[in-house]
This record gives C-alpha cells, sequence and structure tokens, in this order.
C-alpha cells in the first residue's frame, strides 16, 4: 500500500493543499484569503507555505496594489498530482479489504 | 510510517470541511462584488429618479444597462468561464424580464409600486438561496425586503431618497460584510 505523501501528511499544510485544490488550475488565492479559510497564524501559515514551495507542490507571488504588499499562492501541477495521490492512499487505507487486517 | 485508519478518516474529514469553507468563501467573494455594483445601481437609479421623476424610464434603462454590462465585466475579470458569465447575463435579464412582465400585468400602477417590484423580487430570491445554501444570503434578503416595505409603508413622502439609501445602501454594506468573512 502507498504511504501518504509526509510533507502533506501535517494538518496545516493539507488546509492549505485542500483549499487551494479547490481553485481551478492557475488560479491564485491571496495570503489573507487562505490565511481565513485555514484559520492560521500568518507566522504559522507562512512557515508551512515555505515548505510547501521547497517541495515543489505551491509557487508563491508577492507584488503590489499601489502601496499595499500583497502575497498570492498557487497550488502547482506537481502539487495537485501529489494532493490527488495523497487523497487515493487516504481512500486506500480506509478500504473494506485494508480494515479487515 | 503508515497513518492509522482514524488518522486517514480524520485527513478526509479535514478535506471536506476545508472544501466547504473555501466554497462559500468563494461564493461570498464573487457575490460581493456583484451586491456592490447592483447597490451602486440602485442608489444611482433612485437617486436620479428623486431629481428627474418625468425621466424615471430613460434613467433606469441606463442605470440597469451600465450594471449589466459592468456586472458582466466583473465576472469576466474574476476569470469565470464564458459560459458562466453568460448564466449569470441570463439570470439578470430573466429578474428585468419578470419585473417588466409585472409592469404590464398590473398596469396602470404607480411609480411606487413598480419601484417596489425589483427590489422584494430580489429580497425573496436572497432568503431562497440563504435558506438553501449560505445564512448570510437569508440576513440580506430580509433587511432588503423589511427596510423596503419600511419606505413604501410609511415613508411615502421621502420614498426616493429613502429607497436609495434602504435598496442601495443595504447592497452595498451586505457587499462589504460579505467581504469582512
Amino acid at each position: 500500500m502507498q504511504t501518504p505523501d509526509e510533507i502533506i501528511h501535517q494538518p496545516v499544510r493539507l488546509k492549505i493543499m485542500a483549499a487551494l485544490n479547490t481553485l481551478g488550475s492557475g488560479q491564485w488565492l491571496e495570503f489573507v484569503a487562505l490565511r481565513s479559510i485555514v484559520q492560521a497564524t500568518d507566522g504559522n501559515l507562512g512557515a508551512h507555505l515555505t515548505t510547501l514551495e521547497s517541495a515543489g507542490y505551491v509557487a508563491v507571488k508577492k507584488d503590489f496594489i499601489g502601496k499595499k504588499p500583497r502575497t498570492r499562492v498557487c497550488l502547482s501541477r506537481a502539487g495537485r498530482e501529489a494532493f490527488g495521490r495523497y487523497v487515493t492512499a487516504l481512500q486506500a487505507i480506509l478500504a473494506p479489504g485494508n480494515l479487515d487486517d | 510510517m503508515l497513518p492509522t485508519a482514524e488518522e486517514a478518516a480524520k485527513a478526509l474529514r479535514d478535506i471536506d470541511v476545508i472544501k466547504h469553507r473555501a466554497a462559500g468563501f468563494q461564493d461570498y467573494r464573487a457575490e460581493s462584488s456583484q451586491l456592490i455594483l447592483w447597490g451602486l445601481v440602485y442608489l444611482a437609479g433612485f437617486s436620479l429618479t428623486a431629481c428627474f421623476r418625468e425621466h424615471l424610464l430613460l434613467v433606469w434603462t441606463l442605470v440597469t444597462s451600465a450594471g449589466l454590462g459592468l456586472g458582466a465585466l466583473l465576472a469576466y475579470r474574476s476569470g469565470l468561464s464564458v459560459s458562466i458569465i453568460w448564466r449569470y447575463l441570463a439570470i439578470v435579464i430573466t429578474i428585468l424580464v419578470f419585473i417588466a412582465v409585472l409592469h404590464v400585468i398590473f398596469w396602470p400602477i404607480t411609480a411606487e409600486q413598480g419601484a417596489m417590484l425589483g427590489p422584494l423580487f430580489v429580497a425573496t430570491l436572497y432568503i431562497l438561496r440563504g435558506i438553501q445554501l449560505r445564512p448570510r444570503y437569508t440576513a440580506i434578503g430580509c433587511t432588503l425586503g423589511f427596510l423596503c416595505l419600511v419606505g413604501y409603508l410609511f415613508l411615502l413622502p421621502v420614498f426616493w431618497p429613502w429607497m436609495a439609501m434602504a435598496c442601495g445602501g443595504t447592497l452595498i454594506l451586505s457587499g462589504l460584510w460579505l467581504r469582512s468573512r
């Protein structure tokens, strides 16, 4: 049986990936919106985003709207595939045949 | 190490919760822009009606056309697919046609009676949508319907300015409320 991805299998990172996975391909979500959905602190969310970015699962873009800084996050193709595999692995653990073991 | 069945089940539940929350967030975000836009349309429409009662039809033709065009532009700029933009246009046009048909059926009606049709219909739609989907829509619909009725039943001497604030103002504030989620 496939082991679920250790990078995603962390509560906050799992929530980040699940939230970004609801967006269409190439769609970006603002940091503040993601923070509201995941219900994490700025520092905590930032740290986990760095981990996911290092793994190549998310892309982070920083720019300015006028003089106001804005950070946006997007799920990469590799991230979407990894999340799909992760969910499949969880479902496999819960499959009737595996629960009997 | 392989997670236990309990851990796997909890992770899947967490994913579902986040999916639901993200969908609600995106829904409120998309709706907020439209509420603010149509709030401004109503604010402009009722304010201009207060000033130019004899040009009522021209005023509402202009403001609803502007609202329709800007609404489609907002939907386009928010990255929605073309089919969803067409669906949006079809919904708004259906509401406008419904209001026009009611005018024809019940003609002659006073300008104040006619002005109540749109806001009350929109209020009803939001109440129903809130009952079915998300509670904030019910609160918006109830507030909008209640304030418009108060204007019609008790404040006819200041009806048009009242409607500009009650209808336009409620929709704008509701849009900001959804954005603050």
